[in-house]
C-alpha cells in the first residue's frame, strides 16, 4: 500500500505558514439524527438534547445541540485540510462554545495557523490552530484551539 | 389512594446542582463504554473527519497500530457523556474546555470510564440561578491508562435560588 496516494498533497507540515487563515469548502446542515446519534452513542444522559417534548416550554423552544457535537462536528469540516495527513491528535484548548447550534442547523468552519513547531520524532511537526464555527446567519457560534502531529512531506510523500 | 399511576407517581430525579459541586469532591462515573469499530467509523465519516487512521484498518496498520483506531474527538464526547448525569445533567450550557490533551491512542475493543474532580465554583453574575463550576476529568482505559484529560467548565442550577 502506498499510503501517500491516499490523502492530499498540500497538508503536510510544510504547506502551513503561520497566520494563515482557511475557509474550509462545505458546511453541513447537522440533522436531529446525527445529533441525537452522537449525544446518545457517548452516553449524554442530558435530555434537552434528546427531548423535543420537554424543550418546547424552555426558553430555546427546541432541542438544543449538544456542544461535544459543535466541537467535533466542525473540526471535522476542518479535518481535509487540517488532520488528513495528521499522525496523532495531540490536544485542545480555549474551547468556546459561544452561542447554539440547533437540530437542523448548518456549520461551517474556518481554521488559522497560530503555531509550527518541530516535534521529536523527525518525521513530522507540530502545527496548533485555531478553528472558528459559524452558523446559517454567519454567528460566530464556535472557536478553539487544536494541536496536531501532521507528517513532514520530506519523510512521507513518497511513502 | 388514587388508582391513577400518575398520581402516585414519584420522579426519580437524576443530576446534581450548584450546592453539590464542593471544590475537591472527586466523582467516579457511571456505566463505562467499550468502543465499537462501527461507531467510531460511523462518527467519523459523519463529522467528515477524513482522516484515514480512522476508517481504513490497512492505512492505521502501516501506521503502526493494530488497526482502525478510534477518533479522538469520539474518546472526547464519550468520556465527557459518561459525566453528564454527575456534573450537569442537572444543569445549564457547557461553556467551554481547557487543557485537554490525549495521552495514548485507544482502539476498538477498549473500554473506557471517566472520573472528575471539582477544581473551582462561583454564582454566576450575569446568568440569575446559575453558577459556573469547573471541573477536572479523567479518562481511563481498561487497563487503568490515563487516555485523556481536560478542564470543563458549566453554568449550573442553583438548588437554592438567590434572590
Amino acid at each position: 500500500m502506498k499510503v501517500s496516494e491516499l490523502t492530499g498533497r498540500h497538508n503536510y507540515f510544510e504547506d502551513f505558514t503561520v497566520g494563515d487563515v482557511m475557509k474550509h469548502a462545505r458546511g453541513k446542515t447537522v440533522e436531529p439524527m446525527e445529533q441525537v446519534w452522537i449525544t446518545n452513542v457517548t452516553m449524554n444522559t442530558a435530555e434537552a438534547h434528546f427531548n423535543e417534548h420537554l424543550t418546547q416550554s424552555m426558553p430555546y423552544g427546541r432541542r438544543l445541540g449538544f456542544g461535544g457535537v459543535t466541537i467535533s462536528m466542525c473540526i471535522g469540516l476542518a479535518a481535509e485540510d487540517t488532520a488528513e495527513n495528521a499522525l496523532m491528535e495531540l490536544g485542545m484548548d480555549k474551547i468556546r462554545l459561544k452561542g447554539p447550534l440547533h437540530h437542523g442547523d448548518t456549520l461551517y468552519c474556518y481554521s488559522e495557523v497560530l503555531e509550527t513547531t518541530d516535534a521529536k520524532q523527525p518525521d513530522a511537526g507540530i502545527v496548533r490552530f485555531k478553528h472558528y464555527g459559524v452558523n446559517q446567519d454567519d454567528k460566530h457560534i464556535f472557536e478553539g484551539e487544536r494541536t496536531v502531529l501532521i507528517k513532514r512531506r520530506s519523510h512521507w510523500g513518497d511513502k | 389512594m388514587s388508582d391513577d399511576f400518575r398520581a402516585r407517581a414519584r420522579l426519580v430525579p437524576k443530576g446534581n446542582r450548584y450546592e453539590d459541586f464542593e471544590p475537591g469532591r472527586v466523582f467516579k462515573h457511571h456505566w463505562g463504554r467499550t468502543l465499537t469499530e462501527s461507531e467510531s467509523t460511523l462518527f467519523s465519516t459523519l463529522t467528515l473527519h477524513f482522516n484515514p487512521h480512522y476508517f481504513n484498518a490497512a492505512y492505521a496498520r502501516v501506521h503502526g497500530h493494530p488497526g482502525i483506531v478510534a477518533n479522538p474527538l469520539l474518546v472526547f464526547t464519550t468520556v465527557f457523556g459518561l459525566t453528564v448525569e454527575d456534573l450537569s445533567e442537572g444543569g445549564g450550557p457547557f461553556l467551554g474546555v481547557n487543557q485537554l490533551t490525549y495521552h495514548l491512542p485507544v482502539y476498538p475493543g477498549d473500554s473506557l470510564r471517566a472520573e472528575s474532580i471539582v477544581l473551582d465554583r462561583r454564582v454566576s453574575d450575569s446568568h440569575k440561578g446559575f453558577g459556573i463550576v469547573t471541573w477536572h476529568t479523567r479518562g481511563f482505559n481498561q487497563r487503568e491508562e490515563e487516555v485523556i484529560d481536560f478542564k470543563r467548565t458549566n453554568l449550573v442550577r442553583l438548588r437554592n435560588q438567590q434572590s
